[in-house]
């Protein structure tokens, strides 16, 4: 099934390849450029000082920097490439790579748009479009995302996602101020992670597939412009070695922007069929069971340009409110205590103060309460970030 | 699956064939446009940014980026590279060479305003956009001075504005001050 959808991918691309396009400089009365380059960077110090690992111990202070550049080739009016390759300081001081995406746009018409390749999932916002560290306004990610640069005592609930395979959007102008927004995808999908039962799902772009079944997803959105935004996501696909294990999420999320002010916020909720043993009566038997983790955040920014201090222009209020829950946590299955006391609630306070539209000086203060208390981090933020 | 392996790609190049292709024109009728999207969505993410922070060239190649990251429509996409032409210069900071604008025939400041599209930011009586402050009066209340800084460069009362530096004489600089001083 999977060869024959892919062959199908692969005879399109070569299909739409031959089609007759207009090349960019044709009948054009602008400068049209082939290259460009574009992107983000940053370099945070992250005070962590009462953090501790698994064991106890005391976990460094963080200083890291990252140069995430992003290259954009314009090959004709209907054919667009570009790839985000991040550049980062290791544990080690080596250099870490990771590439994010290297897609192919092809801009079927005015309305829709097929995307080919490695590309960040249209699951919630902050994903897609909101966690380059100078549009991010908090220093940190919400606590509802994990991994990607870690997120301090937090596991996380979800991460940034990104995968392979093809994604048709699709853009309905309903009137003056209204537009639908629709994404529908299909991608390689999850997988297991290694170790001695299921419910661990790994959601790393890798080369191959463990289960060769797809993961299917989209967003539907509405947007009343220039103030509103709220989209709801859904995501599903086997993860198990063997297809049988079965993924799913939502997401909700919602975006206001005023003239002075800003709320941003997403709403998570996701299921992992989960199989392993359970001793009853001196007995083994084998369950599949529904494990889920939900989260959901809340962010609002204020400009204090609204006072009409001409001093004032530059500087930013941040706050941030993240909640996080799961079933991995033992209170299920003793077994399956992966998140226990990595889960809870985390309040971040941030002032920044701009230097460019696009490179902020951010100064945050982050306190976490976790579920069980066993650790806690109250960490301080210095970063500077900019996008290119 | 033979068959939908032919017919799916099929679909899709006849209807790649049909579909208008676009152009990258400079019209002035899109600059009013392209300013109102400009203004309406760079804002849902980010920071809007200001035009001399790429070259019309890069802004021809990151527009189609930002066509995807933003759910614009081809012709939304094109108002707003339209825009952002009209606003930057050959020089990489958007400079106005000496003399490179003298000998154009005056415009009047309403021309301007329009041709500018400073309402696709900013409400003039009533209309425009809401990125930037409601200039409608603005002269009365933040004086000649501050209006005839704010054109020659935006950035001088708030690092982080978005508003683009224009392209304009003395003369139409003068001629917007009096036009929004009625």
């Amino acid at each position: 099934m999977k060869t024959n959808s892919i062959s199908t991918a692969v005879a399109s691309a070569l299909l739409l390849s031959a089609a007759p396009f207009t090349f960019a400089q044709e009948n054009s009365s602008l400068d049209i450029g082939r290259l460009a380059i574009a992107g983000y960077g940053d370099v945070s110090y992250i005070a962590q000082d009462n953090l501790k690992d698994d064991q106890g111990n005391a976990v460094q202070n963080n200083v890291q920097a990252r140069f995430i550049p992003i290259f954009l080739f314009q090959m004709s009016e209907k054919i667009h490439i570009e790839s985000e390759i991040e550049f980062s300081t290791g544990q080690d001081g080596e250099t870490e790579t990771e590439l994010e995406y290297i897609n192919m746009h092809y801009y079927l018409n005015d309305n829709t748009i097929i995307t080919a390749g490695k590309f960040l999932l249209p699951f919630g916002q902050f994903s897609a479009n909101i966690h380059p560290s100078w549009i991010n306004k908090a220093a940190s990610t919400p606590g509802i995302y994990g991994g990607h640069g870690g997120n301090g005592s937090l596991n996380g609930v979800t991460t940034v996602m990104n995968d392979t395979g093809i994604n048709v959007s699709n853009t309905w102008n309903l009137g003056g101020a209204g537009r639908l927004f629709t994404d529908f995808y299909v991608v390689s999908g999850p997988r297991q992670e290694a170790g001695a039962h299921g419910g661990g799902v790994e959601f790393e772009a890798k080369k191959g597939d463990n289960n060769d079944s797809f993961a299917y997803g989209g967003r539907v959105a509405y947007a009343f412009l220039p103030e509103w935004e709220i989209g709801v996501s859904y995501y599903t696909g086997p993860y198990s070695n063997d297809g049988d294990l079965n993924y799913s999420a939502y997401n909700v999320d919602f975006n206001w922007n005023g003239t002075f002010a800003s709320v941003r916020g997403e709403i998570f909720g996701s299921t992992a069929e989960t199989e392993g043993e359970i001793e009853v009566n001196g007995e083994i038997d084998e369950f599949v069971k529904d494990f889920n983790k939900n989260g959901w955040y809340i962010q609002g920014a204020w400009q204090a340009r609204q006072l009409g201090k001409a001093w004032l222009n530059p500087v930013e209020l941040v706050l941030r409110y993240s909640d996080t829950s799961s079933d991995f946590d033992g209170s299920v299955i003793e077994e399956f205590d992966e998140d226990a006391g990595r889960m809870g609630s985390r309040v971040y306070y941030g002032v920044n103060y701009w230097l460019e539209p696009s490179a902020v000086l951010k100064f945050g203060a982050e306190t976490t309460s976790l579920d069980n208390g066993v650790n806690s981090d109250d960490r301080l933020f210095l970063q500077l970030a900019f996008g290119f | 699956m033979k068959l939908t392996q032919v017919f799916l790609p099929a679909v899709v190049l006849v209807l790649s064939t049909f579909t208008t292709q676009a152009q990258h024109v400079s019209d002035a009728s899109l600059v009013a446009k392209g300013a109102k999207v400009y203004s309406e969505n760079c804002g849902r993410c980010h920071n809007a940014r200001p035009a001399e922070e790429y070259s019309k060239k890069e802004w021809s190649v990151v527009i189609p980026h930002m066509r995807a990251k933003a759910h614009l429509t081809g012709k939304e996409a094109l108002a707003v590279e339209a825009f952002l032409d009209s606003t930057l210069t050959s020089d990489v900071r958007s400079e106005v060479k000496g003399g490179s604008l003298e000998n154009k025939v005056q415009r009047s400041g309403a021309d301007l305003v329009a041709q500018f599209g400073c309402q696709g930011c900013h409400k003039i009586n009533g209309e425009g956009g809401a990125l930037g402050p409601e200039l409608s009066g603005i002269v009365a209340r933040k004086g000649q001075e501050f209006v005839l800084k704010k054109l020659t460069n935006p950035k001088f009362n708030n690092a982080a504005s978005a508003m683009p530096k224009f392209p304009m004489t003395a003369a139409d600089k003068q001629a917007i001050i009096d036009y929004l001083s009625q």
